[in-house]
């Protein structure tokens, strides 16, 4: 039994489970199409339909014209494939890890499964899945999808401009779609929050637009961050699955940041010193890199070691002198291996980000992730511990809680 | 007394909507919320538009002869139930009974005999169980059926459920977007988003517009249908809603 899963799960009952396999099989052998892994062994990123494509101007007619209006332009504009979003490259590189993956152990379950969740509604969901689709063909050369890559962001900066809906359909007509993406499972929950129906799949990690939503599945004990697009777009590995975390209050609790925000930077030191042996408590995005971790060891096993499709990065404000050690001792004493660790000491974490290229970072400070987007990094703002209460070091208002 | 042309009739059996209680009132049973889901639809309905026909019109049928006739009518009244018909019947004489009534859908709690009468061409659903159901009526559809008709375990009743599809359709065209009493909500067991996304659009040509889609390509089931809770599961057969 995999130990990805921190929750057991008791099977539905034989009759049930053939009868899905059989026909799960059935539907293999006329799309050719792996099967996708059965949730209770795989790494489940669910993924909301903003983070997955670019909505923005959809959303815009939502909040200007409301529900109704909205429900209707997607369903006017369904056969016309949204463009990428944010988590689309992260996603694209789950899918190459999994092909790699599959390559090595053909029998395992052990593998990326990505779930569309979304508040949207099921006649919006038919634009969603022939998107899907649209992307879901052949294999893309990687100068053609660098290209495809450009023209997308341009759209992006030009959308203000009447270039804009020349740009969005030039795009449609490449020769080759984007990528290879396979998702198999979603939700729509039609207006409810899909919060409830995280923890129904199994969910590792979620990706959303909406701060609040990932509010509340951190506070379920889930792994999830709000994506922000970066400015401009680096060019990111097709190859490697590039994963960048912040240390306190992403990976590691809250508890040093919170002595740094009453203490000061010299209180912090003196305390990280004294505590160097005791390993700091988790943060909200530690299992998601034991998740990886196991992954990366199945590579390993293989002697892929060099070659392995996924890499893993620290990312943090910490100085290696003073502050450094006990972040890597935590990591050790949790078993878990990070690939590069950057101890920043303060500097600006964008420049850095910008030569690493990975596909997301995560981080709980929207000072840090506003750095990171400025230079090209697809961000993730992860809203936990005291880090919320602060912008730029000045400790904020909490506004009244929107119902 | 609904027109009997336009009006959906459902069927429900006595012993799913009254517990056997002491005194002469019965207790409420499993169907009762849904019952409560009906009424409230029609209230919707009749707000729209006064002179609507397409209601849903609700005939309860005993077969148990435990339960009386006089507490089944006084339980109703006692608890603002509104009923079509009462049918006193036998259980070999159901189908017969359902059919005389135009009954479009059957609803049971008692898999055998949702079962049998399905077998007999008459739209049949098991009853959902959960605890506090939703106020508005969620209904679920199972897609695979849909998508695969081949593979469908129960054809005698697919001509039943497609009309059944549509007019539920029709009613629920008759809101917008969102605050609707009724939803419909679409579940597929084993096949990808493709297949899911046919199911919707199959379901749309046939007049019926989904709320909610979840595509589980061989999840386990369970989970979330404890979540989405349903009133009652068309399509795949019967199935219970524990599976």
């Amino acid at each position: 039994m995999s130990e990805i899963k921190a929750k057991d799960f008791a099977p539905t009952g034989d009759a049930g489970e053939e009868k899905d396999a059989a026909k799960a099989h059935f539907d293999n052998l006329k799309t050719n199409k792996p099967r996708p892994p059965k949730p209770q062994y795989a790494v489940t990123i669910a993924v909301s339909s903003r983070t997955l494509f670019n909505m923005v101007t959809e959303r815009k007619i939502y909040e200007d014209q409301g529900l109704e209006e909205y429900v209707a332009y997607q369903r006017d504009h369904e056969n016309e494939p949204l463009m990428p979003g944010p988590a689309f490259p992260f996603v694209k590189a789950l899918m190459t890890v999994n092909a790699r993956l599959r390559q090595l152990y053909p029998d395992s379950e052990e593998l990326f499964d990505i779930v569309l969740m979304t508040n949207n509604h099921a006649q919006v969901g038919v634009r969603l899945i022939n998107s899907i689709n649209h992307y879901g063909t052949l294999h893309l050369q990687p100068d053609i999808s660098r290209l495809a890559r450009r023209t997308a962001a341009a759209a992006h900066t030009f959308k203000g401009s009447p270039l804009y809906p020349n740009l969005h359909t030039m795009s449609l007509q490449l020769p080759f779609p984007l990528s290879d993406l396979t998702i198999e499972r979603f939700c729509m929950t039609g207006g409810e929050s899909p919060t409830g129906y995280l923890e129904a799949y199994m969910t590792n990690l979620y990706l959303s637009k909406d701060s609040e939503k990932v509010s509340e599945a951190i506070e379920e004990g889930i792994a999830a961050a709000t994506m922000f697009m970066a400015v401009k777009e680096n060019e990111l590995s097709d190859t490697q699955l590039r994963v960048a975390f912040d240390g306190d209050a992403v990976l590691f609790s809250d508890e040093s940041e919170i002595i740094v925000k009453e203490g000061g930077l010299d209180t912090f030191f003196a305390h990280e010193k004294k505590f160097e042996n005791t390993p700091l408590a988790q943060g909200p995005l530690k299992c998601f890199l034991e998740a990886l971790g196991k992954l990366q060891r199945k590579f390993y096993a293989k002697n892929e070691r060099l070659n392995c499709p996924i890499r893993t990065f620290l990312v943090t404000a910490r100085s290696a002198a003073s502050s450094g050690a006990r972040v890597l001792k935590t990591l050790r004493s949790w078993g878990l291996e990070i690939d590069e660790a950057l101890f920043l000491a303060g500097a600006p974490k964008g420049p850095l980000l910008q030569k690493i290229k990975p596909h997301i970072f995560f981080d709980d400070q929207m000072f840090h992730i506003e750095g990171a987007r400025e230079l090209g990094t697809i961000s993730a703002h992860v809203p936990y511990g005291i880090g919320q209460k602060y912008n730029k070091g000045k400790l904020i208002e909490s506004p009244a809680k929107k119902k | 007394m609904k027109d009997a042309d336009r009006a959906l009739v459902v069927a429900v059996t006595t012993r799913a909507v009254f517990d056997a209680a002491a005194g002469d009132v019965y207790g409420m049973g499993v169907a009762f919320p849904l019952l409560q889901s009906l009424q409230k639809v029609n209230e919707r309905l009749l707000e729209k538009n006064p002179a609507e026909s397409l209601l849903f019109d609700v005939v309860l049928i005993a077969t148990d002869s435990q339960q009386q006739s006089s507490r089944i009518i006084s339980s109703t009244s006692h608890y603002g139930l509104e009923v079509g018909r009462f049918c006193f019947s036998s259980r070999e004489d159901l189908v017969e009974t359902l059919v005389v009534n135009n009954v479009q859908l059957f609803l049971s709690t008692d898999r055998d005999e949702a079962l049998q009468v399905s077998q007999k061409g008459v739209l049949s659903a098991l009853l959902g169980r959960q605890e506090a159901p939703s106020e508005s009526l969620r209904v679920m559809l199972c897609g695979d059926a849909i998508v695969r008709p081949d593979c469908d375990p129960v054809p005698a009743s697919r001509g039943a459920a497609q009309s059944f599809s549509a007019r539920l359709g029709e009613m629920r065209g008759r809101f917008g977007v969102s605050g609707s009493p009724l939803s419909i909500v679409l579940v597929t067991s084993s096949g990808g988003s493709k297949s899911c996304g046919v199911a919707l659009q199959t379901l749309r040509s046939r007049g019926l517009s989904v709320d909610e889609a979840y595509c589980l390509a061989g999840a386990p089931r369970g989970p979330i249908l404890s979540l989405l809770r349903p009133h009652f599961l068309l399509g795949d057969g019967v199935i219970d809603l524990e599976d």
